[in-house]
């Protein structure tokens, strides 16, 4: 096949907070140094830059305060400075209200933000720096020689559903690089190839911990809650087996965020984080804010959270991983933007000097490491490595004491080590002994259309598009869904998708059978976490296809 | 042959509406944009015009800054350079006030065709190009569906109603407004979207603004009418169904 | 005065050209309406339009008005215009209106305002209502500028059926100058050509079928019911994705967007994704087993129920 080669000195794969941020370091370093100019490409999947970044999201400022000192006066989009900080504990019916904030929920000096808007603003400083952006194509392999990154292959564009190509089709190109940075966010589909590819990477970490948050935005009556306040919960809709919390923060405008963040290592596979998200809109709390207002926008998307220990060696030969993709995320603080923007930040140094030197190897690269060892993201993350096992056994008191509100719940330490969150997950029969009934949520609440919906109206909300005529970009083992995930676990990814993508429908044969509705994909990745037999992959749709998340 | 192709930004199909304060236009910093659908089949049609009889392809564009995303996206596409009518208050102007700015930027330029889509998806009046054409002085045909150039004419494939098609000619140069659909869209490529930095956007002021309509109230459209619930035995119900059809809503 | 361009083709009037002119009298108020009709040989359908309840019909014949062309048409217009001088013109918005009014307006530089739904108030200080971000958004609009203004109607928007009716209007002729060098367009004469796609956005009456069809083999007797009706067979998207119906048939927000006259949605239970697609439709049937599904809460009509019993019924009621 004739396919197009570019040859760049860095590829930063992901348009996010960390790649922008790597990205635009990068042009500063370059500007500093003068000489011959470096080329920087970026590729982002969404069509549009910020479309696909979903965050609650408080921003610490310190990582854009180094990035760009003079953010302010550049309009970075901050909407409001957090005014108020309250945390609840939520019961069926009622709030108890903590008493003082827990120190690391305290967002003093820091931001209630929109990410889409700050990531777009991110992608105009490093667009007009120089740097070549490409929004609208994803990343679909990694190419490799030997052990060492050489870049990243497109995918290609204008294949029909069945793999035919469309009178458009325009193969994927070759993007080769010196050094290649994979930001390509939590569960990047490249970063686990690199991570599988090499599988040192993870040597003596921890698996990785993940959760899904589910947001949306409202828009309010005038006075409901003013912009800058932040509210946390925990407790209800969730009991002590799982682990989240609740999250309510005041925009401009009459605008509220309002989410769930839910461990994606319950053990009931009937457990639905979309119903909690519902129930929790149902609580007399958040409905009270809710009432009278109307839905702008819903959105999905998981979250790294096992901290400093499942973070993997994050620099290889040719490549480095930052941000969500590596891990790079403090679960306590609920905080990962400026996490993200520093590893980025750090990661472009450590290319910057590689590049010059001429040895991009891993020996080449290993001062991204040692930069991280010595920056604030080591001093942030590895004080509360232990977060997660020390706790575990704590509940309540544990929580209040330590200010972990939405990290721990009733998590048993023995049950953590070694474990990925999938794995703890339970068989029906197991859980629910002969009792187990039908496979339907074991939380399920009746939707009002009004202030609760179902998914298919969420995905409505995302603004989520695909190309409808495409292969499926979600790669099942249908035969382990139907001989072993239906009958044990009763087809748990049509709970934990918040997306409606996983469907049982009666098959051509009479059996219950799996449809994928692949376009309501809202990019979450949270089914190619959490499927108790790992039997789903998720990989790019066709570059562009996506949420399309404005204000969130 | 030098032709112009007219683009519009507007906000995304997936994109939801919300007012200004005082109902009178969109929160413009809500919304996600996009190429109007129409215009890029209208791009795409000049490009392909293009390589069958040479010459440029010039997108223009009027609105605020914004708009250069997509003279940026048309570039890559592979368009020769770019005109940007820059005012902030084009985004929610009128037709006529839009038709104007793009002539006063066009006038000079000798363009032989001009294509534009045959209404955007935004305000949709769908008369931005005629009036341009009538500005310009140049003949015009719209909702086309084929274009044929020959000996300094053009020769049109024109949409009539109802599965209805017509041939129609007029000299160049001459402007015509494409119907979606015409031709299948081409993606943009890395390297045309490298090439596109290195094309030229000239920028030109938005003249005086005269405009010919003002926007009273925008609402989102909401179903007054109580559906009216129809009971009884199928045979009935099927019945009665058809009788209000016929004789209340005159449906059938 | 309000001053209607009637369209005819081939010796027939449009349907729509009497929508224009029930547009007109509710626009007219006090004010006197006029209709007139363009063409070769009027004389026969100016008679026609005599029966609607106005001050007058104008025929204005020449030959160069023998086919359509936006120069001559706009000549013609033009000068009818200098003859009367309406405080409104109001024509139907057909696809030849959509092309040479847009002229009219601009040579003249007076306001138009296209595809309007509905008319506030009466004579100039009327406003006008028309959709705007595809159907996102309703705005009711002010024209700024001297008179007169032109004002195109959506097809479907006022009713034929509601024109008042006169003891027979007065019928003129108005000759005006139509220069046929100055007629750039020549045309060719029209043809029909089989549609490569269903373009269901021009459909009048549609039928639409959802999961309550629940099988491939059923989706015969919801094209039964669309013949009956003489309406287009469309579904939502699961039908589609099943491969029952083919893409081009798929209403929504991932297929089209229609407006027709009539929808009848059959086991559509009412998702946003699909009733963003069809909501603009003029009067909606809603047939469904489940009394709760959101398709009521768009529907003029419902009927809770077995869609195998009611669509059978269906038919033979039309066939009575």
């Amino acid at each position: 096949m004739d396919r197009e080669t570019l040859e760049v000195d860095v590829l930063i794969v992901g348009g996010g907070p960390a790649g922008m941020a790597a990205a635009l370091r990068l042009a500063q370093l370059q500007q500093a140094a003068g000489g011959e100019p470096l080329a920087i490409a970026v590729l982002e999947k969404a069509r549009e830059a910020g479309a696909h970044v979903l965050s609650g999201a408080v921003l610490d400022p310190s990582a854009l305060a180094d990035l760009v000192p003079d953010y302010a006066s550049r309009g970075a989009p901050l909407a409001a400075p957090v005014a108020d900080d309250r945390v609840y504990y939520l019961t069926g019916r009622r709030q108890l209200r903590f008493p003082f904030v827990p120190p690391p929920l305290r967002n003093h000096g820091h931001y209630v933000v929109s990410l889409n808007a700050l990531v777009r603003w991110l992608a105009e400083q490093v667009e007009a720096a120089g740097v070549d952006l490409f929004t609208g194509f994803a990343g679909q392999d990694v190419l490799m020689d030997g052990s060492r990154v050489v870049g990243v292959r497109t995918g290609d564009r204008g294949v029909a559903r069945d793999g035919s190509r469309k009178a458009a089709y325009e193969p994927g190109v070759d993007i080769l690089a010196k050094v290649t940075i994979f930001a390509d966010g939590v569960r990047g589909h490249l970063t686990k190839q690199v991570l599988s590819r090499v599988p040192a990477l993870q040597d003596g970490r921890e698996p990785q911990q993940f959760a899904i948050g589910i947001k949306e935005l409202w828009e309010l009556p005038a006075g409901r809650l003013a912009p800058g306040s932040v509210i946390h919960t925990l407790g209800y809709p969730l009991r002590h087996e799982e682990f989240g919390g609740g999250f309510i923060y005041g925009l401009p405008d009459n605008q509220v965020s309002l989410g769930l963040v839910c461990g994606l290592d319950y053990r009931d596979p009937r457990f639905d984080p979309h119903m909690a998200f519902n129930r929790f809109k149902q609580h007399p709390l958040v409905a009270g804010i809710l009432e009278g207002g109307t839905l702008v926008r819903y959105g999905a998307k998981a979250l790294p959270e096992g901290g400093w220990n499942t973070i993997p060696r994050h620099y290889l030969d040719g490549a480095l991983l930052a941000g969500d993709a590596a891990g790079f995320l403090n679960s306590m603080r609920l905080k990962g933007i400026h996490l993200a923007m520093r590893t980025g930040m750090i990661a472009a140094e450590a290319a910057f000097e590689a590049v010059a030197a001429g040895d991009t190897s891993a020996a080449g690269l290993a001062r991204y490491q040692e930069k991280i060892d010595r920056s604030q993201v080591r001093a942030e993350l590895f004080p509360v490595r232990n977060v997660h096992q020390a706790f575990g056994h704590g509940l309540l008191a544990g929580l209040v004491f330590s200010g972990l509100t939405v990290l721990t719940g009733g998590r048993w330490f023995e049950d953590l080590r070694g474990h990925a969150g999938h794995a703890r997950m339970k068989t029906l029969a197991w859980y629910y002994g002969r009792r187990s009934g039908a496979a339907v949520a074991s939380n399920a609440t009746p939707i009002d259309r009004r202030t609760t919906f179902d998914r298919v109206t969420g995905v409505h909300y995302a603004g989520t598009a695909h190309d409808e005529d495409q292969p499926v970009h979600l790669l099942v083992q249908t035969d382990v869904c139907r001989s072993a995930c239906g009958p044990e676990y009763g087809h748990p990814c049509t709970r934990f998708c918040p997306a409606h993508v996983y469907e049982i429908r009666p098959g051509p044969d009479g059996r219950p059978s799996l449809q994928i509705n692949a376009s309501n994909c809202v990019h979450c990745k949270t089914c190619d976490i959490m499927d108790p037999y790992q039997a789903i992959t998720w990989v790019a749709p066709e570059g562009g296809g996506g949420p399309q998340y404005t204000g969130m | 042959m030098k032709i112009a192709v007219c683009i519009k930004q507007v906000p995304t199909r997936e994109w939801q509406p919300r007012l200004t304060d005082d109902r009178t236009w969109i929160r413009e910093q809500d919304a996600s944009y996009e190429m109007n659908e129409p215009d890029a089949y209208a791009l795409e049609e000049a490009l392909r015009l293009r390589e069958k009889h040479g010459g440029d392809v010039v997108v223009c564009a009027a609105g605020p800054a914004r708009v250069q995303t997509v003279l940026r996206e048309a570039l890559a596409r592979g368009a020769d350079r770019a005109i940007h009518v820059e005012g902030e208050a084009l985004g929610a102007a009128d037709a006529a006030v839009v038709a104007d700015a793009l002539a006063a930027a066009m006038e000079g330029e000798g363009f032989d065709l001009v294509l534009t889509g045959l209404q955007s998806d935004d305000q949709g009046h769908g008369q931005t190009g005629v009036t341009l054409a009538t500005r310009l002085g140049m003949p015009h045909s719209t909702i086309i569906m084929e274009v044929q150039v020959q000996d300094g004419r053009v020769r049109l494939k024109r949409e009539l109603e109802g599965g209805w098609f017509q041939w129609v000619s007029m000299p160049l140069p001459a402007l015509l407004t494409i119907q979606s659909g015409i031709n299948q869209l081409r993606y943009a490529t890395l390297k045309g979207i490298m090439a596109a930095k290195k094309k030229e956007i000239r920028r030109v002021a938005a003249p005086a603004a005269v405009p010919t309509q003002r926007i009273v109230a925008l609402s989102v459209p909401e179903k007054a009418k109580q559906t009216q619930m129809i009971a009884g035995a199928p045979a009935e119900a099927a019945a009665e169904l058809v009788r209000r059809l016929r004789e209340e809503a005159r449906a059938l | 005065m309000i001053l209607v361009i009637a369209e005819q083709r081939g010796g027939a009037l449009n349907r729509a050209s009497w929508e224009a002119i029930a547009a007109a009298q509710q626009l007219a108020g006090d004010l006197p309406v006029s209709v007139a009709v363009l063409g070769s040989g009027v004389d026969a359908l100016a008679g026609e339009l005599a029966a609607a309840d106005v001050a007058e019909v104008i025929a204005v014949d020449d030959p160069l008005l023998s086919g359509y062309t936006p120069d001559a048409v706009a000549m013609a217009i033009e000068g009818l215009v200098a003859a009367r001088t309406p405080g409104t013109v109001v024509l139907p918005h057909t696809y030849q209106t959509r092309d040479c009014a847009p002229l009219i307006a601009a040579r003249l530089r007076r306001p138009l305002v296209t595809d309007v739904t509905a008319i506030k108030g009466t004579g100039a200080s009327a406003t006008f209502v028309r959709q705007m971000f595809q159907g996102k958004l309703t705005a009711e609009v002010a024209p700024i500028g001297d008179a007169p203004v032109f004002v195109t109607v959506q097809v479907g928007a006022f009713r034929a059926d509601a024109v008042r009716r006169g003891s027979g209007a007065p019928v003129s002729r108005v000759s005006v100058a139509i220069d046929a060098g100055r007629i750039r367009q020549t045309t060719e004469a029209p043809f029909q050509e089989a549609a490569q796609a269903v373009d269901l956005g021009q459909a009048d009456r549609i039928v639409a079928v959802g999961r309550g069809i629940k099988a491939q083999e059923h989706v015969a007797l919801a094209a039964s019911l669309a013949t009956a009706m003489r309406a287009e067979l469309a579904a939502s998207r699961p039908i589609c994705d099943n491969g029952w119906l083919p893409m081009d048939r798929q209403v929504g927000s991932s297929g089209q967007t229609v407006a027709p006259k009539l929808y009848v949605a059959l086991g559509i239970s009412g998702a946003i994704q699909h009733v963003v697609g069809m909501k603009a439709a003029r009067t909606i049937v809603a047939i469904n087993k489940d009394a709760d599904a959101p398709i009521f809460e768009v529907a003029d009509y419902g009927i809770v129920g077995d869609l195998f019993e009611i669509v059978p019924a269906l038919i033979a009621a039309l066939e009575t």
